[in-house]
């Protein structure tokens, strides 16, 4: 099951286009990290999967098929919107008892057991609570309501190091435990590969790549070699290139078994780089060879 | 791919309470550099392997679960759930449904000999290498360059090296 | 942990009820504040109604009428709670009620955020709208009805019949009366209410959906106080002499030898032409009629000696409780129709 599927999906605010001609199937399963730089579409589209908003033209289900708004797709997935979102003059108790009202299952055992565990007292008014603890009982509501898939806008950009570590586990060993799908988009590219194991790249609106992140990773290779050399590379396979007066990088697709040309070195790419390196070339958008393509093209 | 190896805990508080772990399930806890650019589900692999020649692990011990080592690292169950498929293809680990995660063998112990062959070999490709001007760093750099390479040929393809021509120099 | 529920693609919407614990919990400093308004100002109310209806007791029970003290009595009577009396005082509270409750519904989710919560709950938007909505609505209307029949006590000596003749009291039809009583003023306040929740959402901030709730209702009263309200039933026509003193007046005119003259004032040439002694051009009066000199006529009496006659279209005090049902009946329709747009704006997606 398909956790998100978009079929030429476009947003469009006004005469601007937030989102243009999306694809995507995101598998059940996975947490999936959506990327980009800012205005790339991130929020749009996280918007539109959670049935904020709705698309101006293509289609987008979630969680096998059904419309993001319905009831069923509301039932299954849960939100946490940017800079987390809460009745700032409600307690945590009364925040858990709203919660519980309005949806269909809530793990109310839990959600206090979790509460105790962080320390944050339920007669504490939302709006008083750390910028941390505020997350944390976002994510908590979230997570007691027992959702297939969770949904994170930027949850942790205004934490500090440790919140942001606890945050994340949390997110994390719910996947572990319970299977929940995730999908958060973030900006923060070093935690990325320890984090994800599905990648979705945004850019200008348009979704540059969209895989998982070992294929990605197994995919593409880091060439290093004269820089005289490196424009007679295939341009088709070139990503992305760095290059010195005398030596060049050049991020190919390419696999680990694939042939290197002589007097160049080939090595393995971490995701942060590749990242970067795709967020840099925008206009790189092909999906990775099947693997019996070689470059053996080189001259 | 599943999400979830290890047997859920329905009160799994109890092992991730803030002020650390009640009773350690395992011998071993891992631990995460991201800074060192080596993937990090080789990581963990490496520190059990690490572990085992080490002593802290023997058979029978068991590996912490995955939804611990997610909670204490914050890193995704499918990593570690692959690190631990990884130690089984090397018939390191077992993994017993409902219970956990155990070792089951020890590393393999290259006999006394062939230890000594591959020394006195190393010894001899270490006196060309300094010949031909290579410094420390420069011949752990080959060294490390050429070991990733291989493995990943390896684990890749399914057969032992790939075809890299014109590179690499027989170490015999 | 407890196994995840089956769920199904197509769940059954939740039941309604549960939005009764959420909407009190929301609201309940809005409901609060209303509650104590209307609570102290009913308590004040009923100490001075108390006095007026003392008064009242007193001067009808003196005979005879003519009499200097029953006279005395009732100018006591007439004088009590004067700015009470026209009513006008009290017109602003529907739509501070309705302003102040029905405004902050959509807005202030909209304004910080938190509808990215709430609308992403299982019960789904539009009918967490619509639930929110008839809840508050009809709370607000019940309790500003119960005020109302507060309002009908206090000013009950007004508006008893045959009294408008002995105390100059306003008719029961009258503008500033009117929408305090019956269901009139119930009905207005859930149409302010109606306006708070679109202007709500709408505009999407609360102070702003707050004065524009208020300045669009002050609109609404007007034309429906001024305009509207006297073309509900068709008026009756009699001469001025002949109108009772509880009808309400809607517009005057003059005859002369059966043809019609001149409509509502005499026009200014007029008077001092055919009375001259009783008027001295000059300053004059507000509306420049003229000072009454020693001849002391009325401007009246100087034109009916003059075979002039005064017409009048009027609506009896029978015509009240009708007048109420039409009013409450459209203003009822038109909050639902206000109620039914905010939540289909909802639905339709508002982020």
């Amino acid at each position: 099951m398909n956790v998100i599927e978009a079929n030429g999906l476009g947003k469009r605010y006004g005469s601007t286009r937030a989102l243009r001609e999306c694809s995507l199937a995101v598998p059940e399963g996975h947490v999936a990290a959506l990327v980009g730089p800012n205005g790339a579409g991130k929020s749009t589209l996280l918007n539109l999967a959670v049935g904020l908003s709705a698309p101006s033209e293509g289609g987008l289900t979630v969680l096998g098929g059904r419309l993001p708004g319905s009831l069923g797709a509301l039932d299954g997935i849960a939100f946490v919107a940017q800079d987390t979102p809460l009745y700032k003059n409600v307690s945590v108790g009364d925040m858990l008892h709203l919660t519980r009202n309005l949806n269909r299952r809530f793990d109310q055992v839990y959600a206090e057991a979790r509460l105790g565990e962080l320390g944050i007292p339920l007669n504490r008014k939302a709006g008083k609570l750390s910028g941390g603890q505020q997350a944390q009982l976002a994510l908590t509501l979230a997570l007691a309501r027992r959702p297939r898939l969770l949904v994170l806008d930027e949850p942790v950009a205004m934490l500090d190091p440790i919140a942001r570590h606890d945050f994340m586990a949390t997110v994390l060993t719910a996947a572990a435990d319970d299977g929940v799908s995730v999908l958060l988009s973030s900006h923060v590219l070093a935690e990325l590969e320890r984090v994800a194991d599905y990648l979705i790249l945004l850019s200008r609106g348009r979704v540059q790549v969209a895989s998982e992140v070992d294929d990605l990773l197994a995919c593409h290779r880091i060439l290093t070699g004269p820089a005289a050399e490196a424009e007679t590379y295939p341009e088709r396979q070139v990503v992305h290139v760095r290059r010195g007066g005398a030596q060049a990088h050049l991020l190919v697709r390419a696999t680990a078994n694939d042939s290197v040309p002589r007097g160049w070195e080939s090595n393995p790419v971490g995701l942060e780089e590749l990242t970067l390196a795709y967020l840099r070339a925008p206009a790189a958008a092909l999906p990775c060879p099947a693997p019996a393509e070689v470059l053996n093209r080189w001259r | 791919m599943t999400i979830g190896q290890g047997s859920s805990d329905p009160a799994g508080a109890a092992n991730v309470s803030p002020e650390g772990d009640s009773v350690p399930v395992s011998p071993i806890e891992f631990r995460l550099d991201s800074a060192s650019g080596v993937p990090t589900y080789l990581q963990l692999v490496h520190q059990v392997e690490h572990a085992l020649r080490l002593g802290y692990l023997k058979v029978g011990d068991q590996l912490p679960k995955v939804r611990d080592v997610v909670a204490s690292l914050a890193i995704n169950p499918n990593t570690v759930s692959k690190a631990y498929r990884e130690l089984e293809t090397k018939g390191l680990i077992v993994g017993r449904p409902g219970q956990g995660t155990f070792i089951l063998a020890t590393l393999g112990q290259v006999a006394l000999p062939e230890l000594t062959g591959l020394r006195r070999s190393l010894r001899g490709w270490l006196a060309k290498a300094d010949t031909a001007g290579l410094d420390e760093s420069g011949i752990v750099a080959l060294v490390a360059s050429e070991l990733r390479d291989f493995y990943e040929r390896r684990s890749g393809s399914g057969t032992s090296g790939g075809a890299a021509d014109g590179e690499s120099e027989g170490v015999a | 942990m407890p196994p995840r529920l089956e769920e199904n693609a197509t769940p059954r919407p939740l039941p309604w009820r549960r939005l009764a614990w959420v909407t009190w919990r929301q609201h309940r400093i809005a409901l609060g504040g209303v509650a104590t308004l209307l609570g102290v100002l009913g308590l004040w109310l009923w100490i001075v109604g108390l006095q007026l209806h003392h008064a009242y007791a007193a001067a009808a029970a003196c005979h005879p009428a003519s009499s200097a003290a029953c006279q005395n009595l009732i100018a006591t009577f007439d004088s009590t709670n004067v700015f009470l009396k026209g009513g006008f005082i009290l017109q602003p509270l529907p739509a501070l009620i309705g302003a102040f409750v029905g405004a902050p519904v959509l807005a202030r989710e909209l304004e910080t955020g938190t509808f990215r919560y709430t609308w992403t709950q299982g019960f789904g938007r539009w009918r967490w709208a619509l639930a929110k909505l008839v809840l508050l609505g009809a709370g607000v209307a019940a309790t500003a009805e119960a005020f109302s029949l507060l309002l009908s006590w206090y000013y009950q000596p007004y508006v008893a019949t045959g009294n408008q003749s002995v105390f100059s009291s306003p008719s029961p039809l009258s503008p500033g009366l009117f929408d305090l009583r019956g269901v009139a003023f119930a009905a207005w306040t859930l149409a302010a209410f109606a306006i708070g929740a679109l202007a709500g959402i709408l505009i999407r901030r609360v102070v702003p959906a707050i004065v524009a709730t208020l300045a669009a209702y002050t609109g609404l009263a007007l034309l429906a106080g001024n305009v509207l309200r006297q073309h509900y039933l068709t008026p009756l026509v009699a001469k001025n002499s002949n109108i009772p003193g509880s009808a309400w007046v809607t517009s005057e005119w003059w005859t002369k030898g059966g043809k019609f003259a001149f409509g509502g004032r005499p026009p200014l040439s007029l008077l001092p032409q055919l009375c001259p002694s009783s008027f001295q051009t000059g300053t004059g009066g507000p509306g420049g009629v003229g000072i009454l000199g020693s001849g002391s006529l009325s401007p009246t009496q100087c034109l009916v000696q003059h075979g002039y006659t005064q017409w009048a279209d009027y609506q009896p005090a029978s015509h009240f409780w009708p007048f109420q049902w039409i009013e409450g009946g459209w203003l009822l329709a038109l909050s639902v129709l206000l109620i039914t747009v905010t939540v289909w704006l909802v639905r339709r997606g508002a982020a």
